[in-house]
């Protein structure tokens, strides 16, 4: 095939260029690309542009989005900062004031004790004040009874008479 | 490719005639592969160039790169959903700026200020066989996507919504990379023909109108081949069921 395509390569010659004006078509190509040239970057210009500048705008917008979002983020830490510190006072303030409660509850546990205490001893001294007031009594009434019982029996005359005596001579003495 | 043997009245118009290579058995057309080089070249310029420096604030060639890439971003995840459009953004965003540049720098460039041994440059899109390549690449990326995605689930897809679509559907896997490859060589080719022939006829600015509607095509034909890849590669990955 080669052999057949030799002599057909070289019947048409070699690389060169081929300058003819009208061959080339040269004229028309430098007309259409001068007019590429005058309208393709204005159009495909603006069209850039304007994906450009909307680039550049969501860039923008996200960082003062990334700004704000910062300032916010700031803020809030600030904030939890101070919550925790209140947190903290208030969790010390709520312990001081239950170890109070306690101290002061026991406190009032141990008087109440006492108290009760002291109240039931009192209330048994008195109670067997009360008692040995009334047994004392009933011992005096059975006694007047029992002299009563007896008195008619021994109280005679001659006994009457010497008790009387030893009255009188009781009065005399004192 | 055989060279055609072409009728037409005029002579300097190279219609099928290549600048061979022989690699093996193997004859490649070198100008598709020189322009290619270029084509190539420049995307990795610019897209190197543009990602170098990168800044916050997006800039010339970053913020272009951005837009392109937010412009094909936007095809490959409306073609090819949420789910699995990251998988292919690669691919799509490739065959996009390859086909495009190809396109636009085959009716850009004076390529025909250099001369060839024989043939001559110009949109490597021009040539069925880079398009038939482009539209394989597609195919095999939508067979791949879906065998990868759902294992043979895939072949469900062939019977939904009922099993009278089979032969359809397996014509389909035919038709795809044909309707592909041939929608996008029939476009540049024809623009390049229809310049070089009014060109021929009438050398200046009658060619003009029908340059810039080439530019525009050219534009047109870049995003439909991407947006069809995408689309195909979206209807393989689909689950029907959920």
């Amino acid at each position: 095939m080669t052999a057949l395509l030799d002599p057909l390569l070289a019947s048409h010659g070699s690389f060169g260029f081929n300058l003819d004006p009208f061959e080339t078509n040269i004229i028309n190509l430098a007309i259409v690309i001068a007019g590429l040239w005058k309208f393709l970057p204005g159009f495909l210009g603006s069209i850039l542009e304007r994906r450009r500048t909307a680039i550049l705008a969501d860039l923008g917008d996200a960082e003062d989005r990334l700004t704000t979002a910062g300032a916010a983020l700031a803020q809030a830490q600030r904030e939890l900062a101070e919550a925790q510190q209140k947190a903290a006072q208030i969790r010390s303030d709520g312990e001081a004031r239950a170890q109070a409660i306690r101290l002061d509850s026991e406190r009032r546990t141990v008087e109440e004790m006492v108290r009760v205490k002291q109240g039931a001893a009192s209330d048994l001294s008195t109670e067997a004040a009360r008692v040995t007031q009334q047994l004392r009594r009933e011992a005096a009434r059975l006694a007047i009874e029992k002299a009563l019982a007896e008195l008619p029996g021994r109280l005679d005359g001659a006994a009457q008479s010497s008790l009387l005596d030893q009255s009188i001579a009781n009065l005399g003495a004192s | 490719m055989v060279p055609l043997p072409l009728a037409l009245p005029f002579a300097a118009l190279e219609v099928g005639q290549h600048l061979y290579w022989q690699v093996g058995n193997v004859k490649i057309h070198g100008q598709i592969f020189l322009s290619s080089w270029v084509v190539i070249g420049a995307l990795l310029t610019f897209v190197v160039l543009g990602s170098r420096k990168l800044d916050r604030d997006p800039r010339g060639l970053q913020n272009l790169l951005e837009y392109l890439w937010g412009y094909i971003r936007d095809i490959a995840r409306d073609y090819i959903g949420e789910k699995a459009y990251r998988d292919w953004l690669p691919f799509i965003g490739t065959l996009f700026l390859f086909i495009f540049v190809s396109n636009w720098g085959g009716a850009l460039i004076p390529w025909k200020l250099i001369h060839l041994p024989s043939g001559e440059l110009g949109a490597p899109t021009a040539d069925i066989n880079t398009t038939i390549a482009l539209a394989l690449l597609v195919s095999l990326a939508y067979f791949y996507a879906g065998l990868s995605r759902k294992g043979f689930r895939y072949f469900e897809y062939y019977v939904e919504p009922t099993p009278i679509m089979l032969p359809f559907k397996i014509v389909e896997d035919f038709t795809k990379p044909l309707s592909l490859s041939f929608r996008l060589f029939g476009n540049i080719l024809a623009d390049e023909l229809v310049v070089a022939v009014l060109a021929f006829l009438v050398p200046l600015i009658v060619p003009l109108p029908v340059m810039f509607l080439g530019l525009f095509t050219s534009a047109i034909q870049a995003l439909i081949f991407a947006t069809l890849a995408a689309y195909y590669i979206g209807e393989a990955v689909h689950e029907s069921h959920h």
